[in-house]
C-alpha cells in the first residue's frame, strides 16, 4: 500500500466528513466553471497564459536581472537565496538588524517550503499568521491542508472550540461571522504592534520592479501598513515580463482559485513609503534544477491557484494530510517528486489519471501526464513497489502466449469456484478490500465471439460498406 | 561566487530553447454600456454600494446619508468637507485606528471585475485598510472594460503603492461561508462623480 492510501484510510473512515470535504471543494470547482463560462475568451486566455509563462521561464535570468535592476532603482533591497537555509538566514539577519521580535505574516507557500516560522521561533521571533485560515491552522499547531484554503478540512464547531480556548469567544458559538470578527479583533492588535511585516509575492513585474500580492481579507495590506519594515519573499518563477502579462494572470488567478472575478485586494508594491524599508528575497531552492528537466519543467509555470486540488477526485476524498509532501493534490505530487523522489514517491499513486487537473489549470500544466510519467520512472529510480512488479512479471508470462493465456483463464475460473472466500479476500488482495470481485461469466469473450459475433460483425461491415458506397 | 551569480548561471545552463512570446491571440471582452455594467458589478460582484452623484447633490450628502452615525471621518480630499480629520496630519498610521469612514480617490474602475485602481495619494496607506468603511470617489468617465485595458492605461506605472480594490474585505475560511469584514473595511461605497 502506498503512503497515501495508508494515510487516506484514516481520513475516509469518517464517511460523512469525507462527503462534506468532497462537496466543499466541488462547490469551489463549480464556481470556477461559472467564471470560465462567463468569459468568451477563456480558453484563449489560458493559452496566452501558458505561452507567456513558457516564454518567461525560457528567459528567467534575463527577467530576474531586469526585475532586480528596476526594483533596486525603486529603492527596494533585493536579496538572492540558493536554498531554504539561505532564505531563512537572510530573513533572520534582516529581522535581527532591526531588532524585530514580532513579525506579522501573510500567507506564503514559500515560507512553508523553507520552514521559516519554526526557524524564526527557535531564534526568539514570533511569526503570526494573519490570513484567517492560516491563523486557525497555526493555533491548531497543524500545517495547512490546501494551498489557497488552508482550513478547508476544519469544521466550524472545531474553530468555535479553538477560539473559545485561544481567544475567549463564547462557549458553543460557532457562527462563522461571529468567529471571523473575533479573529479580526485579535489580529488587529497584532497588526498594530508588529515590528515587521512579511508577505509572499504573486507576481513580480520585471519591467517595473513592482511586485503584486493578492488577498481577499486585506491582511497583507494591513500587515504592511504599520511597521517600518516589509520583507517580501518569492520563488524565482514568480517573475513575469510586464503589465501586459500581468493582465492575463490577474484575470485568471482568482477565477481559477476561488471562482471570484478578482481578489478583493490586488496590491502593487513598487516603492517603500516614507520611513519604511522594503526587502525582497528571490529564492531558487531547486527551481533552477527543475528548469533543466525537460519532462517536468512545466511545473515552473504554476500560479499556485489550487484549482488542480479542488477538481481532483482523489484530493477531494482523501484530504490534504494524506499526502506526504507539504503541498497536496496533483501539484504536490509533482513538486514532491521533484524535491525528493525517495521521500515522496508514495504520492504518485494518488491519481486516477482522469486528467481533470490538466484541464482546469490556468497555465495549462500537464499535471496528470506528468504524474503518469513519474510512475514510468519509478522503476529506474529504484522505487517501484515490489508486489506490483511481481504481479506485472506474472501477467507478462500469463499473457505471453495464446496457450498460456487459455490455460490461465481456465485455472482462474476453477480457482474462483474452489477457493474459499477467506483466501480470495486475503490481505494481499488490496482491490477486494472495499469491493467485490466481479464474477467470471459463463462464456469467455473469445467463445462468444467465435460462436455468435464474428458472423454478425462481418455482415455489419458488409452493410456499412454498401451503405457508404450508395451515399457516395 | 555570490548566490545571485550561482542562481543565474544555473538558470542559463539549464534553460531550454527560447520560446517566443507571440501575440495575445484574442480580443478581450468589452461591454456595450460600460458605465451601467460597472455600477451593476460594483454591487453584484464586489458587494459594495454604488451611487451616481446627482445634480445639486454633494459628496458630503451621500456620505452623511449612508453613514449617519460616523463620528470620525478621515480624508485629505478638498471636496469632502464633512471630514473630521486630515489623515496627512498624523505622524503615526496607528493613529488612524478608530476611523469610522475613510474617503479616498480612485483613478479608474474596471467593468469585468468591479474593481477600482487606487494609487496611494494619502500619507499612510493604512487609511484604505483600517477604516471601518471606505468611500471611493471616482470620475464616471474613467471606466475601462477589462484588465488588459487597465494595465495599458498611459501612466499606469506611476505609483508607489496601489491596489485594485473590489468591495469590502472578505473571507470564506470557515467552512466556505462568506463573511464580510475580515481585516479591512466592512463596507465600501463608490461615488461616481
Ligand atoms: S498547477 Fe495549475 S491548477 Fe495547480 S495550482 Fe498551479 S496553476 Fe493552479
Amino acid at each position: 500500500m502506498s503512503s497515501h492510501s495508508k494515510a487516506a484510510e484514516k481520513f475516509i473512515a469518517d464517511r460523512p466528513r469525507t462527503d462534506w470535504h468532497n462537496q466543499a471543494l466541488w462547490f469551489v470547482r463549480q464556481k470556477r466553471d461559472n467564471m470560465a463560462r462567463s468569459i468568451p475568451e477563456w480558453e484563449a486566455l489560458r493559452e496566452a497564459a501558458a505561452r507567456t509563462k513558457m516564454h518567461t521561464i525560457t528567459h528567467l535570468a534575463y527577467y530576474l536581472e531586469m526585475f532586480e535592476r528596476n526594483a533596486t532603482a525603486n529603492g527596494i533591497h533585493v536579496h538572492w537565496a540558493k536554498d531554504a537555509l539561505e532564505h531563512n538566514e537572510t530573513v533572520y539577519n534582516i529581522l535581527k538588524e532591526h531588532g524585530v521580535k514580532h513579525l506579522v505574516k501573510s500567507k506564503s507557500m514559500l515560507a512553508e517550503e523553507c520552514g521559516l516560522s519554526p526557524y524564526l521561533e527557535e531564534r526568539g521571533i514570533e511569526a503570526v499568521e494573519s490570513d484567517l485560515g492560516e491563523r486557525i491552522m497555526q493555533l491548531m499547531h497543524q500545517p495547512p491542508s490546501h494551498i489557497v484554503l488552508p482550513a478547508i478540512h476544519v469544521k466550524r464547531q472545531e474553530v468555535g472550540e479553538l477560539f473559545e480556548r485561544e481567544l475567549g469567544t463564547e462557549h458553543g458559538n460557532s457562527d462563522p461571522t461571529y468567529l471571523t470578527h473575533a479573529a479580526r479583533e485579535h489580529l488587529r492588535d497584532k497588526f498594530l504592534h508588529a515590528d515587521a511585516a512579511m508577505t509572499g509575492v504573486n507576481f513580480a513585474v520585471a519591467s517595473s520592479g513592482a511586485f503584486v500580492v493578492c488577498t481577499n481579507e486585506g491582511n497583507a495590506d494591513m500587515g504592511t501598513s504599520f511597521p517600518k519594515l516589509h520583507i517580501a519573499i518569492m520563488g524565482l518563477e514568480k517573475v513575469i515580463p510586464d503589465y501586459d502579462a500581468l493582465a492575463i494572470y490577474h484575470r485568471l488567478l482568482a477565477r481559477s482559485a476561488t471562482g471570484q472575478h478578482s481578489t478583493t485586494y490586488t496590491s502593487h508594491y513598487k516603492r517603500p513609503v516614507e520611513g519604511q524599508e522594503m526587502h525582497i528575497v528571490i529564492v531558487d531552492n531547486g527551481r533552477s534544477k527543475i528548469l533543466g528537466n525537460p519532462v517536468h519543467r512545466n511545473m515552473l509555470r504554476c500560479l499556485r491557484c489550487g484549482s488542480c486540488m479542488n477538481t481532483c477526485p482523489v484530493y477531494r476524498r482523501s484530504g490534504g494530510y494524506s499526502y506526504s509532501y507539504f503541498i497536496p493534490g496533483p501539484l504536490g505530487i509533482n513538486l514532491g517528486m521533484l524535491a525528493d523522489p525517495k521521500q515522496y514517491s508514495g504520492n504518485v499513486s494518488a491519481c486516477s489519471l482522469c486528467m481533470s487537473c490538466s484541464n482546469v489549470c490556468p497555465v495549462k500544466i500537464d499535471l496528470g501526464e506528468q504524474i503518469y510519467s513519474w510512475r514510468q520512472e519509478l522503476d529506474t529510480l529504484g522505487l517501484a513497489n515490489p508486489v506490483k512488479k511481481g504481479i506485472v512479471k506474472v501477467l507478462n508470462t500469463a499473457l505471453g502466449s495464446p496457450g498460456m493465456f487459455h490455460f490461465c483463464i481456465k485455472a482462474g475460473r476453477l480457482g474462483e469456484k474452489i477457493s474459499p472466500r477467506g483466501l480470495l479476500y486475503c490481505g494481499a488482495n488490496a482491490w477486494g478490500r472495499s469491493r467485490e470481485l466481479p464474477e467470471f461469466t459463463a462464456r469467455t469473450f473469445e467463445q462468444i465471439w467465435k460462436e455468435e459475433l464474428s458472423s454478425t460483425a462481418s455482415c455489419n461491415t458488409e452493410t456499412a460498406r454498401k451503405g457508404s458506397s450508395t451515399n457516395i | 561566487m555570490t548566490s545571485k551569480d550561482t542562481i543565474l548561471e544555473a538558470l542559463k545552463a539549464n534553460s531550454p530553447a527560447p520560446v517566443e512570446r507571440g501575440p495575445l491571440g484574442f480580443t478581450p471582452m468589452t461591454f456595450q454600456d460600460p458605465l451601467a455594467k460597472f455600477q451593476e458589478n460594483v454591487v453584484s460582484i464586489a458587494a459594495a454600494k454604488c451611487f451616481l452623484l446627482q445634480d445639486g447633490e454633494s459628496v458630503d450628502d451621500i456620505i452623511r446619508r449612508v453613514y449617519p452615525d460616523a463620528k470620525r471621518i478621515a480624508s485629505n480630499l478638498p471636496e469632502v468637507t464633512c471630514a473630521t480629520v486630515n489623515p496627512d496630519g498624523l505622524d503615526d498610521p496607528r493613529q488612524l485606528a478608530g476611523t469610522d469612514v475613510g474617503v479616498v480617490r480612485g483613478e479608474f474602475g474596471v467593468v469585468e471585475n468591479g474593481a477600482i485602481w487606487i494609487p496611494r495619494a494619502v500619507r499612510h496607506k493604512a487609511l484604505m485598510f483600517i477604516s471601518e468603511a471606505l468611500v471611493i470617489l471616482l470620475d464616471r468617465r474613467n471606466i475601462v472594460n477589462n484588465m488588459h485595458e487597465a494595465y495599458a492605461r498611459p501612466g499606469f506605472d506611476d505609483y508607489e503603492f496601489g491596489s485594485f480594490i473590489a468591495g469590502p474585505s472578505k473571507t470564506a475560511d470557515i467552512e466556505q461561508a462568506l463573511v464580510i469584514g475580515a481585516h479591512g473595511p466592512r463596507d465600501v461605497t463608490v461615488i461616481l462623480l
